[in-house]
């Protein structure tokens, strides 16, 4: 009982000394606070957005269908296909509602003459009930309802109006038919998702119809679709059975939500990691502080030792304080990452799904907290193991401190256990044993690369022995004092720079690659849809316009339905997973020759002698794909018919400079009979109004057929990159914010050092002015080296990204490396002189007594 | 009792060997009151070192109440020092994190004391610091420091008190009264004191007088009142 008694009194101490120290040390480790806050707050806040990305949109992926299943077809269903179809229902009685859709993009301007506006829409011809799933959002409140849509009505997205400059009760010219805007929606059911080449215009289906777009397009999608009372999955399972064979699509949300889900999983993981790297970065911090703590707690350590304390007992002291500071820091890193949940909608709610919810989920800030009390307890536990080595007899002589960092077996133990613990931490945010590890190493291999540089650069910048000014060589002296921190501090700004730099460096290329005015070959203008009848008048209209003679190109509808015999088992996840891929109708061409953007990589282009059987040529990613290779054949279906063609040669694209990309070019004569349109393309830069005019005239004469801008895509997807980039340069700040963390945790574990240099100059005759040049002149030398490291890398890896990944061109950008550079340099001497301010305005008096 | 026997130390200079204490052989029976004097560098900061088993002899043995001290582990030792041994430093040596009174509490709060709170206060009124227990030892002069880390030393009810230089950093008033202090606790509770002083005035006061030149006790003397007392 006594022993228990005084076990509990002895425990008391721990506490209490725990309690104290934090009341007593707690400015000097608010570094290390935020190191684990930040780094909390990035993972939590990456985390918990994409979660409620998914979230959002997971549960819009049946709003989305607008059914539980949707059975589509760009062909009309045929009359074995209705029956096997109702054959299957006629089995269940779960199905509840059922409707009939058909989409495709076509042209859309106004009725009146002076309006020169003109848009490609995504038409949707509906029919009640409708939507079986989800609801309108009217940009009026009022509900929808089919009436609206009655005899040639429209209701379309609010966008159209401004693109077309049109109001509520206006007329539109779609196809051969005239239709009156009656309603404007804010959201359609399931909301909009992805990217969208026209504004969403619904009309009847009859009027659709009627519209004569049908006859004409070949990009009609036609649907069934299906309300459920239950889960749909085995519905779709029979449905599948018994449509083997057909061209028929069936599709239940549940795989769409299970495949969107998949994604957002990778996603997050992704995301994840990179929050994670900034609480490692945290973790470099927190390791950083806790070395300066313990060097600076030595006497403490000492008299504690002396008055009869054990190295655990004092060791555990320390222990619970970073355990409580990470506690602390973590929630606080939680409260961070709300606040930068907020910042997210205010910048960014357009772009991002109106009932996403922008709240930190209690299982994410749980892990978060966890996260951060792990990454604190590793990241300190080697630094904290140095209170072993500091002896009570420093109180006696003191003695400098090269024993602490000596490395031995209890230390060797614990830093395996540190590394074997943050390959946990990382196998466990990755969601995987293999990207886990991958990320330690290539952290591992980075901060090893930029280390060395560091310690490269370091080492010239020593053998300049011809430095004039007192200041700087006494500067160059300062990156070499004992226990110096520039290796660190070049590895950890070093690391911030390199993120950032590396992504505008790629934006810079990316944006370029999509700047038209640069790729004289990217179409301006992209005619669709043309009949054999009109192509002749088109192109020479064209000509007569803007004195260019367009390229046409025959293009015939196919799809894949067997390969060397086989066809596609869409009952297999992994070739669903393909489907979009494999199983959609596609473009296909034929010619006598290769274009100027392609190479053969295998097999042989076709010669002018008669061949045997049919041929065909395979773009190389599909070729992957299918799994085909020369010699193998592939069956499409064209218009019903099946045809099978050996494939002749494996094609590869050169997508940088092309004009048209197809996927199956064949040999001619097998398809010149076949249904078949023709698509024209227009090189000259032809501005806007002229475009818009040309458009016009062009819809005008011939209804049928489409227009893409290709200017309006490029701006679209430029809008898509500039967003991307600033995600990923939000999350590259907070690199930058956890580099600059490490470099205040550093500047303070040598201020002390730092201060007694500055008594003895000061002592010796220096005045503030020259103490404070040589302040300047180190931070500058460790900005320039910190920038240069990093913005070195950032240029590396963008180039092997754009080379090697994105396939595109890379160009030096040598202003992106000066602004790098010296904008690097700007923020380490501004923290780093701010930090150490106050040093050049104490007495030496004080300070030499003291030591 | 402390018994000290052929204790050698020898530390490491750059490249030579340094001997600090030669061979000291040395007996203090329990409640004397020693003092150890010396020039500088002749060995008596590390001879109260190894008493403390704050640093290990090279050879030799240190036997403090029967106790071995030089086959003692860190922790061993440790538990030792806060039983047995009071320590008073040159430069007091205080936790700067802590105020005075939780300074004084620390020794007792590692050994677990039950009433450690209120002997904390009567320590501190012993060192006439009643009224300033709540101050850091900034904000103390170097004379009330100094009667802090006293009091720190007396906490456990140590056996041994061991000063090392405990006036070297006051002015000759603040000394006195250290000295005082220390003299009259020493009487009041019986502890063995071993005092490391320059201070010849201050050594002539002390029972017996050793003193050290280049790690050998070159002299080892009791006072005349003591050597009365003792019917020498």
């Amino acid at each position: 009982m006594t022993l228990l008694v005084r076990s509990f009194r002895r425990m008391r101490f721990i506490f209490n000394l725990t309690r104290r120290e934090i009341r007593s040390s707690w400015r000097r480790l608010l570094f290390f606070f935020l190191c684990i806050a930040l780094g909390v707050g990035s993972v939590v806040a990456l985390r918990s957005l994409i979660q409620n990305l998914t979230r959002s949109v997971g549960t819009d992926a049946r709003a989305l269908m607008t059914a539980d299943i949707e059975l589509s077809s760009t062909a009309d269903f045929s009359p074995s296909e209705i029956s096997k179809i109702e054959g299957v229902l006629s089995l269940t009685e779960t199905v509840e509602a059922r409707n009939e859709a058909i989409t495709t993009s076509a042209m859309a301007s106004p009725a009146d003459a002076s309006n020169l506006s003109t848009r490609l829409v995504e038409l949707k011809g509906i029919e009640p009930p409708f939507p079986l799933v989800g609801e309108f959002e009217m940009a009026d409140n009022t509900g929808f309802d089919f009436a609206l849509l009655e005899n040639n009505g429209a209701v379309v997205a609010k966008i159209l109006l401004e693109d077309l400059n049109v109001k509520v009760g206006d007329k539109i010219r779609i196809g051969e038919a005239e239709f009156q805007i009656r309603g404007v929606f804010e959201q359609e059911p399931g909301g909009t998702s992805g990217f969208r080449l026209g504004a969403r215009v619904f009309v009847a289906k009859t009027a659709f119809e009627t519209a004569g777009i049908t006859r004409n397009s070949s990009r009609v999608r036609r649907s069934i679709l299906y309300r459920t009372s239950d889960n749909p999955t085995e519905l779709v399972r029979l449905l599948r059975e018994s449509l083997t064979g057909t061209t028929v699509a069936v599709r239940s949300y549940r795989e769409t939500q299970e495949n969107i889900s998949e994604q957002f999983a990778r996603t997050e993981n992704y995301l994840s990691l990179t929050g994670l790297l900034i609480l490692v970065l945290g973790g470099v911090g927190v390791w950083n502080v806790a070395r300066a703590f313990v060097e600076q707690k030595r006497k403490s350590v000492a008299v504690l030792k002396c008055l009869g304390a054990s190295g655990t007992r004092i060791i555990t002291v320390y222990m619970l304080q970073i355990l409580t500071l990470g506690l602390v820091g973590s929630i606080f890193g939680v409260l961070m990452a709300q606040g930068g949940l907020w910042l997210v909608r205010w910048r960014f709610a357009e772009a991002l799904p109106e009932k996403m919810t922008y709240s930190v989920n209690l299982w994410t800030a749980s892990q978060g907290v966890l996260l951060g009390v792990a990454i604190s307890l590793l990241f300190s536990a080697l630094p904290l193991l140095q209170v072993r080595n500091i002896k009570p007899r420093l109180l006696l002589r003191d003695e400098n401190n090269v024993n602490l960092r000596k490395l031995d077996l209890t230390k060797w133990i614990f830093g395996t256990l540190s590394l074997a613990g943050l390959l946990a931490l990382a196998v466990w945010q990755a969601g995987s044993l293999v990207v886990g590890a991958f990320f330690l190493v290539g952290l591992a291999a980075a901060s090893a690369v930029l280390y060395l540089a560091a310690m490269a650069l370091t080492f010239l910048l020593r053998r300049l022995k011809v430095l004039g000014s007192f200041s700087l060589r006494q500067a160059v002296n300062s990156l070499y004092r004992p226990g110096n921190q520039t290796r660190i501090i070049l590895l950890a700004v070093g690391l911030g720079a390199f993120v950032v730099l590396a992504v505008q460096s790629l934006q810079t290329n990316l944006v370029r690659e999509f700047d038209f005015t640069r790729n004289q070959r990217l179409p301006s203008l992209f005619f669709v849809d043309i009949q054999k009848s009109q192509i002749d008048e088109l192109v020479s209209n064209i000509q007569e316009r803007i004195g260019e003679k367009a390229e046409a190109t025959p293009t015939v509808r196919a799809r894949i339905s067997h390969v060397n015999g086989q066809a596609f088992d869409f009952q297999q996840r992994a070739v669903r997973q393909q489907q979009g891929q494999i199983g959609r109708e596609f473009a296909v061409t034929y010619r006598p020759e290769l274009d100027a953007n392609e190479t053969v990589l295998d097999g042989e282009w076709w010669s002018d002698a008669e061949a045997a059987v049919p041929q065909v040529s395979v773009e190389e990613e599909m070729a992957g794909r299918l799994k085909v290779g020369v010699g193998d054949s592939i069956t499409f279906d064209i218009s019903g018919r099946k045809i099978t063609a050996q494939v002749a040669n494996i094609r590869k694209l050169d997508l940088r400079n092309t004009r048209t990309a197809f996927i199956f070019v064949f040999r001619p004569g097998l398809l010149d009979n076949a249904p078949q349109t023709f698509a024209a393309t227009v090189l000259s830069r032809v501005p806007p109004t002229e475009r818009q005019r040309l458009q016009r005239d062009m819809i005008g004469k011939f209804p049928n057929i489409q227009i893409f801008d290709v200017a309006d895509i490029v701006a679209a997807l430029q809008k898509l990159i500039n967003n991307f980039v600033l995600a990923i340069s939000f999350v590259g700040s907070f690199v930058i914010l956890s580099g600059i963390l490490i470099l205040i945790g550093s500047i303070a574990l040598t201020k002390s050092q730092r201060i007694y240099e500055n008594a003895i100059l000061k002592t010796m005759g220096a005045k503030r002015q020259t103490l404070a040049a040589i302040l300047f002149a180190e931070y500058g030398m460790l900005g320039l080296l910190a920038g240069l490291i990093g913005s070195s890398f950032a240029v590396l890896l963008s180039w092997a990204v754009s080379r090697f990944i994105l396939e595109i061109d890379w160009v030096f950008d040598p202003v992106l490396l000066a602004v790098g550079i010296g904008a690097t340099a700007v923020i380490v001497v501004l923290v780093g002189c701010l930090a150490s301010f106050d040093i050049l305005f104490r007495k030496p008096m004080g300070t030499l007594r003291s030591q | 009792m402390i018994l000290l026997q052929n204790l050698t130390k020898i530390v490491r200079s750059g490249t030579e060997d340094l001997t600090i204490l030669d061979d000291v052989t040395v007996e203090i029976p329990d409640g004397q009151f020693v003092a150890l004097t010396g020039a500088s560098g002749s060995g008596k900061s590390t001879l109260l070192g190894l008493i403390a088993g704050l640093d290990a002899p090279s050879s030799g043995t240190i036997i403090v109440d029967g106790d071995d001290v030089t086959a003692m582990n860190e922790d061993a030792l440790a538990e030792l020092r806060s039983r047995k041994i009071g320590f008073v430093f040159q430069s007091f040596h205080l936790i700067p994190s802590l105020t005075a009174f939780e300074n004084i509490l620390i020794p007792m709060e590692i050994l677990g004391v039950r009433d450690a709170r209120e002997r904390a206060e009567l320590l501190l009124a012993d060192v006439d610091l009643a009224n300033r227990g709540h101050h850091y030892p900034t904000e103390l002069s170097g004379g009330e420091q100094q009667r802090v880390a006293i009091a720190r030393a007396f906490a456990n009810q140590p056996s041994i008190l061991l000063a090392d230089e405990p006036t070297g950093n006051l002015d000759s008033r603040n000394g006195e009264h250290i000295f005082e202090l220390m003299t009259d606790l020493h009487s009041a509770r019986k502890v063995t004191l071993v005092l490391v002083t320059h201070d010849g005035q201050l050594a002539s006061q002390a029972e017996r007088q050793i003193v050290l030149r280049d790690g050998r006790v070159i002299s080892d003397e009791l006072s005349l009142r003591t050597a009365e007392t003792m019917g020498i």
